[in-house]
């Protein structure tokens, strides 16, 4: 790690000033930043610790919960509303990390931490998020934990965030201030699909600073569970995870709003999946409609096929226990 | 009665050092102006290193050195004799064996310098495509000759018959994939030079094959070099050969003057000091109908390296273990650009794994309960060498495992036993290390004048109890309390001692501590018997018996004289130090039953819960010995459902080098686990009848879980790790 200036800011408009400067970053949290920096991943002149910043609350207002940027993960997934009203927020970060990771992270870094993508992460390799034409290694190497949709000849890394997987699901808002002023951007639109720019992850301008999460209150969030699949017990990052808000009338599906996590370089909402249950008896039949919809496009590579399946098999489990509890 | 200081759950002496931060890893050795090295590594696994420049490292602030293989010393390569199993030292030649071998040395006044310009070393390379593959190669498999472990090509009996007459034949593949050790602590050397003197704080499993590479790598005479280890954060066998990097240290320490500190970071861990080569095993074991062997034929197909051909996946087990008159081990060779293999954790394991799995298979085969397959098949003698076990209550192990276990409640069909949410298997496997058949230790026992004493010992404590069995075994001999007691080691000034390896520290060095402690006893007991003053004067030293702090009469012990009144009437210390006596062999052996749970949607396999029942001899506390029975369980949990090393098939690179891509177990994949000991001395043990354990536990855990996996799905996962996407194509 080389050598860098420190400054902590105690306003936003402060933290979004010293930020204009290209060679400055924000650090929050630091978990994920500093891994980054002492392995050599990212190199920053000037880090402006924004973790003071007056943005750590959670709050209900008009429908919504507002969750401070600097909110903890162990602090929101804990919070009473949060648990009552948006279940599959406080399952998706009690699923993330270990307690020790939870207490100091908090959600803005959550959903700008970076991809696990071996490559990506060793600066020693080849890689096409990290240095622009380097090339891809993990194509024709090892995949196994790489994106079966929406992915590119360029980049099929996997975005890591289990909370970004429950806010796609729960069509929440990023706010923001930069220079220009505050502004807000749906989930849907906050990540950038890789094509031939995988360098260029999210919709957020140099220096702009996330203020807060916003997440509608609804009777189809009161509903909604989050499920994880990894290759041990906890303390991993999903091999595939899926977000389900569903809302049953009796048998028939009202309404539905599924993402996954694990299978794509972003949250995977998928409507073609929503659609094959909404206005439907959630039984076998639909339920596998739903999963074959969902994987239609897939496109595997030589390790990760099973995730076809296991997608499936997850959203298959996960349907089933709103069966269930009906 | 006097109370005996072996047996009982002793806490380990060196637990509160430990946890309050006073005991002092090599790491923390306080030394005088220490620089720092930080390792440049290839990043190509095949090739010529064609140019470095090391312009703008030698221009960075605090720098002191930059060495590459164009101005580092030439250093003598040190035998494998002393433990240095890699046949090439590094940064001596322009030639890359592997990924991750250093090519560059970058020496500064702080770590945070010496990290920063080790980033300005620009290294040029001339890359040929590397062979990494082992499934690629096996066709250039050959059979090395013998090394270390055991012969390469084994035959007892004529196997071709012994499959001919059998009524069943078991015949399958299994595979295990390359791991790591991923000791807490990374191997760690501060190196400091006095004029011609050495001397080394080092994080090492064996002081003195430190010392012995040194002397050879630099042409020192052995009063020259001093290695110091007094803590270990685990080992796991990483830190048991001596590694390049250490002589590495030790030579760019000379060349800037100054005391030097490496650190290995986790991912060169990755490529310096061994890893567990990924194994090929086919099997074919044949039974008679009441399930008597007939016949084991076992090849074994392992990566090494170019450089060397030392095979550390021995199949001691299917040469040993049990009672079968035609045996044919094959442990053959596939070379491949990788660093070479070492010791893991019990290396034994890979082929345990696969010779237990199969005799699982056969016992199918069979219509036969596995563990009856076993107890008919236990033999009282190890079967490769014929002599008889000094003792073996396998077959008590067995029987109380399954009681404790519940196993008699089995339904022995796969895929018959279900809870709520799944499938429920139960599983069992036989535990078995050799322990022993080693070159002994000496100690120093010094007894004070105030009757205390101290024992010396050139060993290590891996964090297995070496500290807390050894002063145990040094106050039971004597006839002191603990507290008389104080055991030291980690320091090559201590008589010599063998390497903490090999669970051959309690038959080497416990044996080295009783013949001493034993010695300095008499002497003490003479001294108590001649002095008219003494209430024990005139009598036989046999009729004179200790504990307590005491020496009195075996028939009256109401005559008694205390240590300190003895010595202190001496007015001398007595000190005696035994000869090393090699170490006779000695098989530890146990039973395993595991239950899992498989959910048949995702595939995620957990283990419930756990029984080992094992013998090691008489346990000389029972508190460490659980330990290690639970961490080799653990350990077996990683090997079998979520540890592999992973290399890019192209790069011939590792890219899961640390703790995030590595999957050891955490607390949530590990149940509660039953341990219990059968607890008879052996008496052939030199050790106060305990034997050596380190390595049993892990074996048998491993292939019992796989077997319950079985059990429960009805499908033989035989390619590990059995992680989800192996089960769900297995179930769909
Ligand atoms: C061992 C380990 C396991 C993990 N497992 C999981 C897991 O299973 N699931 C999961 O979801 N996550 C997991 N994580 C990731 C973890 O959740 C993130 O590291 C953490 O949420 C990042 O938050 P932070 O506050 O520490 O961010 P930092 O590390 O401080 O920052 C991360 C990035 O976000 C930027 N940033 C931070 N806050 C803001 C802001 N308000 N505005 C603009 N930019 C900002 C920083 O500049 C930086 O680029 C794991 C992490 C570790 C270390
Ligand atoms: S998948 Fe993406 S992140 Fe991974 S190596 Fe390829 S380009 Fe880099």
């Amino acid at each position: 790690m080389d050598a860098f200036a420190y400054t902590r800011a105690d306003q936003p408009e402060r933290a979004v000033r010293l930020a204009a400067d290209p060679r400055a970053r924000y650090i929050a949290g630091g978990t994920d930043l500093l891994n980054l920096m002492k392995d050599g991943v990212q190199r920053h002149d000037h880090l402006i610790d924004i973790s003071a910043l007056p943005l750590a609350d959670v709050r209900e207002s008009g429908g919504r919960i507002r969750l401070g940027a600097l909110s903890r993960m162990s602090d929101v997934a804990v919070h009473q509303a949060v648990r009552r009203r948006l279940p599959v927020l406080s399952q998706a970060l009690l699923a993330g990390a270990s307690p020790q990771v939870r207490n100091m992270a908090s959600l803005g870094g959550n959903l700008l931490q970076r991809t696990r993508c071996w490559y990506f992460r060793d600066p020693t390799m080849p890689c096409n998020r990290r240095e622009p034409g380097s090339g891809c290694p993990a194509l024709d190497g090892l995949n196994r934990w790489h994106a079966i949709v929406g992915g590119s000849d360029h980049c099929i890394a996997v975005h890591p965030s289990d909370l970004a997987v429950a806010l796609t699901a729960l069509d929440a808002t990023v706010r923001t201030l930069s220079a220009e002023g505050p502004r807000e951007i749906p989930m849907a639109g906050f990540y950038l699909p890789p094509g031939d720019t995988p360098h260029l992850e999210t919709a957020l301008r140099q220096g702009e600073l996330i203020t807060g999460i916003d997440v509608p209150v609804t009777e189809l969030a009161a509903g909604s569970t989050y499920l994880k699949v990894r290759d041990r017990a906890t303390f991993e990052f999903a091999v595939v995870s899926v977000a389900a808000l569903v809302r049953l009338r009796g048998e028939e599906v009202r309404e539905a709003r599924l993402a996954f996590g694990g299978i794509a370089p972003r949250p995977w909402r998928s409507e073609a999946a929503e659609q094959a249950l909404i206005g439907r008896p959630l039984n076998a039949a639909t339920i596998e409609a739903a999963g074959a919809a969902l994987v239609r496009d897939a496109r595997p590579r030589a390790h990760n096929a099973f995730k076809v399946p296991l997608v499936q098999r997850a959203l298959s489990d996960i349907l089933g226990q709103f069966g269930r509890n009906r | 009665m006097t109370e005996s200081q072996v047996g009982r759950p002793v806490s380990r002496v060196d637990g509160v050092a430990k946890v309050t931060g006073a005991a002092r890893y090599a790491a923390d050795a306080e030394v005088r102006g220490v620089t720092h090295a930080v390792l440049v590594m290839s990043t190509v696994a095949r090739g010529r290193v064609t140019a470095v420049d090391t312009a703008g490292a030698s221009a960075a602030p605090g720098v002191l050195g930059v060495f590459t293989h164009q101005n580092l010393a030439r250093l003598a390569l040190p035998s494998p004799a002393v433990a240095f199993l890699k046949r090439f030292l590094p940064v001596q030649d322009d030639l890359i064996r592997h990924a991750g071998q250093p090519v560059a040395i970058v020496v500064a006044d702080t770590l945070e310098r010496a990290q920063q310009a080790s980033g300005l070393v620009g290294v040029s390379y001339r890359a040929e495509p590397p062979r990494v593959v082992l499934a690629d190669d096996m066709g250039e498999a050959y059979i090395p000759p013998q090394t270390n472990d055991g012969a390469n090509d084994y035959v007892r009996g004529d196997v071709a018959a012994g499959l001919a007459a059998a009524h069943a034949v078991a015949e399958t593949t299994y595979t295990t994939p390359m791991q790591h050790h991923n000791a807490l602590e990374p191997s760690v050397t501060v190196a400091a030079w006095d004029g011609d003197r050495l001397t080394v704080h080092e994080s090492t499993q064996g002081i003195s094959n430190t010392q012995n590479a040194l002397m050879q790598a630099f042409g020192l005479a052995r009063e020259n070099v001093r290695v110091l280890s007094p803590y270990l954060g685990g080992g796991f066998g990483a830190k048991g050969p001596v590694w390049p990097h250490t002589v590495l240290t030790a030579a760019v320490a000379r060349q800037v003057g100054r005391p030097v500190k490496l650190v290995l970071t986790r991912a060169q861990a990755y490529t310096s000091n061994g890893h567990r080569a990924e194994t090929h095993q086919v099997l074919r074991v044949g039974a008679a109908r009441d399930g008597r062997l007939t016949a084991i034929q076992h090849t074994v197909t392992q990566q090494v390296s170019r450089t060397e051909d030392a095979l550390l996946n021995s199949s001691e087990p299917t040469r040993i273990l049990y009672a079968c008159p035609n045996v044919r081990s094959t442990q053959q060779a596939v070379r491949l650009d990788l660093p070479m293999g070492s010791f893991v954790r019990s290396p034994e394991t890979a082929t345990s794994h696969a010779l237990e799995s199969t005799l699982d298979e056969l016992s199918y085969t069979l219509g036969l309960d596995p563990v009856e397959l076993r107890v008919r098949n236990w033999s009282a003698t190890n079967q490769e060498s014929g002599e008889r076990h000094g003792s073996s209550y396998l077959r008590e192990c067995y029987e109380r495992g399954a009681e404790r276990f519940g196993w008699s409640r089995r339904d022995p069909r796969p895929g018959s036993m279900r809870d709520r949410d799944g499938l429920i298997g139960w599983g069992m496997a036989t535990a078995a290390h050799t322990a022993g058949g080693r070159p002994g230790s000496s100690a120093t026992v010094t007894i004070g004048v105030d009757g205390t004493a101290r024992i010396r010992s050139g060993t290590q404590d891996l964090g297995t109890g070496t500290y807390t069995v050894m002063r145990q075994l040094g106050a039971e001999v004597l006839g002191l309390r603990l507290r008389g007691v104080r055991f030291d080691l980690g320091d090559s000034a201590f008589p010599a001692a063998f390497a903490s390896a090999a669970s051959a520290t309690v038959p080497s060095v416990g044996a080295g501590v009783v013949r001493a402690a034993t010695a300095a006893r008499d002497r003490v007991i003479a001294l108590a018997v001649a002095d008219p003053d003494s209430p024990l004067h005139g009598a036989a030293p046999d009729q004179v018996s200790v504990g307590d702090g005491d020496l009195f009469l075996t028939e009256r012990p109401s005559r008694r004289v205390g240590y300190r009144q003895v010595m202190r009437r001496h007015g001398r210390l007595i000190e005696v130090t035994s000869e090393a006596v090699f170490a006779p062999m000695g098989y530890s052996v146990g039973a395993t039953f595991v239950e899992v749970h498989v959910d048949p949607v995702l595939g995620r396999v957990q283990v419930r819960r756990m029984v080992g029942v094992f013998d090691c001899g008489r346990v000389l506390n029972h508190r460490t010995a659980r330990s290690q029975a639970i961490g080799g369980a653990i350990w077996a949990i990683g090997f079998t459902l979520s540890e592999h090393t992973l290399v890019d098939p192209n790069l011939g690179r590792i890219v899961t080098p640390n703790l995030s891509g590595y999957l050891v177990p955490v607390n949530a994949d590990v149940p509660d686990i039953d341990v219990s000991f059968i607890d008879k001395p052996d008496p052939s043990s030199p050790a106060l009848g305990a034997r050596g354990f380190g390595e049993t536990p892990m074996t048998g855990v491993t292939a019992a879980i796989g077997n319950a996996v079985y059990h429960a799905t009805g499908h033989r996962i035989r390619d590990l790790p059995i992680t989800q996407d192996k089960i769900i194509a297995a179930l769909s």
